[in-house]
């Protein structure tokens, strides 16, 4: 029996499912920053709540996560609660249409994502910065693309890819790996079927 | 355990009034600088949240949250001073490297508008308790199911910082290795992670049951533990804020009809 995509009905243990996410969000970052790699990793609970429990919850993640960041640590990340928002629900359709099923699908789902946030985030990069990301590799990208008088979108655009497209990647794989291991009643805790089947 | 936020009681003016008239202070100064269109107005308004962050006795503690956007400040002036298209006037040079006025007056624009988006959230994250906050949201007709949602946030992250010392020694003590090259650091993260993930959703199971048997789905109102925090000048505080911003849309809508 198939789960509802959009299904809008929120039992507890999909709404501690939230906080939990976010939490494995901070964490993913803080080991990222702790074992010095050059990725952000602050995905990864909003991917996994859209794998796990569909597009909607997905989505609630990402924002929610972004919004309490903000008004914690990092008031400019509060804009970016759209380009989470986007990455919970491209995830959660993908997953519900079977693409997480094997590695394969799961680098096709990591591009999309990746190629998602990246078309959100440009334009907000425009309006906030100019275009620049803060990520060394992809402003130096940036410097490149603008002295050689390509338009300011166009540099921006590279230069977030760069920086997000393997960012992605790794979350997604990640997730994927995780997703493997993880115990069958526990993901059936959150599968969205409406109807339960009595043995009496 | 510590906590995520930076939120302190110093028993000032701004820690008293209502969070609503702050997050309506913030939407002032965001919206009212972009619809005049005038530096000028940015750098108002950021001077008014410092002044707003002396009285509350909390101004030091904006110096966190503006270092991490204060490097990516730092590479805009830098690129948009050297490379931006139009640059032609040459303001200054540090060796061979040279900064165009167009180019750096442009970043400061951009400066001044990141400082002032970020000064005035200062205002209200150093000065307002979050769960307060989501509490009066709830007042509001915010649904306390969500609520909680946003209020555990600010516990569970504590909680699961420690879990994550606690695995890290616990991987260590294995023989897995955190420092060396960046394969080495990359094969560390996934043991480094998939504990704490399995384990907070394990956690999850617990939660929902432990918050069923309270009642937690029930319909009936809910009453609140704390007080609403509010003053007597706080509706006339928000008025006062909403018409500076009706007047500058008016104003902005008076120049393009003229």
């Amino acid at each position: 029996m198939k789960s509802k995509l959009w299904s809008f009905k929120f039992n507890t243990v999909t709404l501690v499912l939230i906080p939990a996410a976010i939490g494995i969000n901070y964490l993913g970052k803080l080991f990222a920053g702790v074992l010095k790699l050059p990725l952000w990793l602050d995905s990864i609970g909003t991917v996994l709540a859209a794998v796990l429990a569909g597009p909607i919850v997905g989505a609630i993640c990402g924002a929610a996560n972004n919004i309490i960041y903000g008004l914690t640590m990092d008031p400019i990340s509060t804009v970016y609660a759209l380009t989470n928002l986007g990455i919970g629900i491209v995830a959660g359709i993908l997953a519900y249409k079977g693409f997480m099923k094997n590695i394969k699908g799961a680098i096709i789902t990591a591009l999309v994502v990746g190629l998602v946030a990246v078309v959100i985030s440009t334009p907000l990069n425009i309006i906030l910065w100019e275009g620049t990301t803060g990520n060394v590799w992809g402003d130096a990208l940036y410097a490149w693309a603008i002295a050689h008088n390509l338009p300011v979108w166009l540099s921006s655009f590279l230069d977030e890819l760069v920086v997000d497209l393997p960012d992605k990647i790794a979350v997604v794989v990640i997730v994927f790996l995780i997703c493997k291991g993880l115990p069958k009643s526990l993901i059936s805790l959150y599968q969205r079927d409406e109807k339960i089947e009595n043995l009496d | 355990m510590k906590s995520i936020s930076l939120y302190v009681d110093k028993g000032t003016l701004l820690n008293r009034i209502a969070p609503e008239s702050k997050i309506m202070y913030i939407i002032t100064a965001i919206t009212v600088p972009a619809l005049l269109g005038n530096r000028l107005a940015g750098a108002g308004f950021i001077v008014l949240s410092v002044l707003l962050l002396l009285s509350g006795k909390v101004l030091r503690k904006t110096i966190p949250l503006l270092s991490v956007s204060g490097f990516v400040l730092l590479t805009v002036l830098i690129i948009q001073g050297m490379f931006r298209a139009g640059n032609t006037v040459p303001l200054f040079s540090i060796g061979p490297v040279i900064f165009y006025r167009e180019g750096t007056s442009f970043a400061m624009s951009i400066v001044i508008n990141v400082i002032n988006i970020l000064l005035s959230f200062c205002v209200l994250i150093l000065t307002t308790k979050p769960s307060d906050m989501i509490e009066n949201f709830i007042r509001r007709g915010f649904s306390p199911r969500f609520g909680y949602v946003f209020i555990s946030v600010f516990q569970i992250i504590p909680q699961m910082t420690e879990t994550m010392s606690t695995i890290a020694d616990a991987q260590r003590s294995r023989g897995m290795e955190t420092e060396g090259n960046l394969w080495v650091r990359i094969k560390a993260f996934i043991p480094l992670i998939s504990p704490v993930i399995m384990s907070s959703l394990i956690n999850t199971k617990e939660r929902a049951l432990a918050l069923e048997v309270r009642g937690f789905n029930s319909k009936h109102k809910k009453t609140f533990l704390n007080d609403e925090r509010k003053t007597s000048a706080d509706p006339y505080l928000q008025i006062i804020l909403l018409i500076g911003i009706l007047a500058t849309i008016g104003w902005r809508v008076f120049v393009w009809l003229a």
